[in-house]
């Protein structure tokens, strides 16, 4: 790797919103964050989006702004996507230190990685595949199957008050158990039918906050999946079947550029 | 089934706050000024511990790190006993290894005149705790991670296994522990290193 960039003395920065496929320079409009004009600066065969900008970080208490830029953010991508094809997303927020010069030195010193990486992601996006199940469809699916469950229920109604009282907490216990083994094992079958369809999955924690829709659901899996755009019908089939299956909801969300197949690397 | 394109702003916000590419430390400004709304709020802070898991905050200038652990310590509220004083606070995380689950739990470490502690904002919790004089040894070592070397102090706490703790100025909290603590920085023995 070669020597860090020096650092710029007059404060100026230029904000990333991604790495593309394309070795020329390219105005894009002022289409940035604060209506900043968004341009490429190349080096060899790949290029950077940027923004020219203060040396400083975007911060604000307003939840207005704060949702103007992410948005921008995620829009000037998208540009970029429709003009060069697949790009590196970057992370909100980061801004480098220096001017257009500072730019190519960088991009050199990563050089073969970050191509490789577009290679890598070229013809493909990111897609979301949700899976919700109904509540009440698993516990009676479970409930129909589990014999010590049954047994549990019938000696609720048989036994005395107080003795009931602990059956049914019992009862209650043994069906929470059991919901989470049932979901973990659909998890695991419907991530290995949607895998056989992707070239890349990966399974993510709960999100932040799930559309009013499936409020009432149980979220079985959340899965970030890197799609070639001719299997995309493939994966569109697999999700229709559980979408079709009684008690089951699929939510479906893309192309995305590939953020988690990029996942958080040093540039 | 076809794919929703309008991309609401909470499922953009779990790309784009968690996600992508980001700079490295030499050049990065900062990643600091993370917008504070409120369903964002959670994000930002995960993305934060996340970036920390990878050890990228290590080489942040000072002013930025300064900043980060005033405008996120505003929001937590760490317990503090009557006469208890901060001597220093910072990011870091800690190994938790229990069954087949391993992680580094990250959250805020306190340094005060009593004790050591690891304090969690979101949930709120106490990852570990411990009283300066049930300090038996400290040691800092080399790992390697992600293939990266990284430092991590360890520490002994009575009889318990070593805690192993990850933070961005490993010689300053050490020394600072030391210091507290009265105990001297030891030599780490070859057995502690590992390679996660």
């Amino acid at each position: 790797m070669t020597d860090a960039p020096s650092i710029h003395e007059n404060g100026e920065g230029r904000y990333c919103y991604s790495i593309v496929l394309h070795g020329a320079s390219v105005d894009l409009g002022n289409i940035g964050i604060d209506d900043n004009n968004v341009y490429t600066v190349p080096c060899r065969e790949i290029a950077a989006v940027v923004h020219s900008c203060n040396a400083q970080p975007y911060v604000t208490e307003d939840n207005d702004t704060a949702k103007e830029w992410i948005l921008t953010h995620n829009y000037v991508i998208d540009q970029a996507t429709k003009q060069f094809g697949t790009v590196l997303p970057f992370s909100f927020n980061c801004i480098i230190r220096g001017d257009d010069d500072t730019i190519p030195e960088w991009l050199s010193a990563d050089y073969d990685g970050l191509r490789a990486e577009l290679e890598k992601v070229k013809d493909k996006a990111e897609y979301v595949v949700q899976i919700f199940a109904d509540q009440v469809v698993l516990l009676e699916t479970i409930a129909k199957n589990d014999e010590g469950l049954k047994r549990t229920q019938r000696d609720i109604r048989t036994a005395s008050k107080g003795a009931a009282y602990l059956r049914q907490k019992q009862f209650e216990h043994k069906v929470k158990d059991a919901v989470l083994i049932a979901v973990t094992h659909l998890a695991k079958e419907f991530g290995s039918r949607i895998q056989a369809n992707v070239d890349e999955m990966k399974a993510e924690k709960t999100p932040s906050q799930i559309p009013d829709k499936y409020k009432d659901m149980k979220l079985v899996v959340t899965l970030s999946c890197l799609v070639q755009d001719e299997k995309l019908e493939d994966l569109s089939e697999v999700l229709d079947e559980i979408n079709n299956r009684k008690g089951f909801a699929v939510r479906f969300t893309g192309p995305w550029a590939p953020f988690s197949f990029v996942q958080l690397q040093e540039v | 089934m076809k794919p929703e394109t309008e991309n609401g702003l909470v499922d953009v916000l779990d790309r784009l706050v968690n996600k992508g590419l980001i700079l490295n430390a030499d050049l990065i400004i900062s990643v600091a000024g993370i917008p504070l709304i409120g369903i964002n709020l959670k994000a930002a802070l995960a993305s934060i511990e996340t970036m920390l898991d990878y050890g990228m905050m290590e080489a942040w200038d000072v002013k930025t790190r300064e900043w980060y652990t005033n405008e996120l310590a505003k929001k937590t509220c760490a317990p503090l006993f009557e006469n208890e004083e901060i001597l220093l606070r910072t990011f870091g995380s800690l190994y938790y290894s229990q069954g087949i689950i391993t992680t580094w739990r990250t959250g805020f470490w306190y340094l005060t005149n009593k004790r050591l502690f690891l304090w969690s904002k979101e949930p709120t919790q106490m990852f570990f705790e411990t009283y300066l004089d049930q300090i038996e040894s400290l040691s800092i070592s080399a790992e390697t991670y992600l293939s990266k070397e990284r430092q991590v102090v360890n520490l002994q706490v009575n009889c318990d296994k070593v805690a192993r703790i990850r933070v961005s100025e490993v010689a300053a909290f050490t020394e600072a522990i030391a210091k507290a603590s009265g105990k001297k920085i030891c030599e780490a023995s070859s057995s502690l290193l590992v390679t996660t």
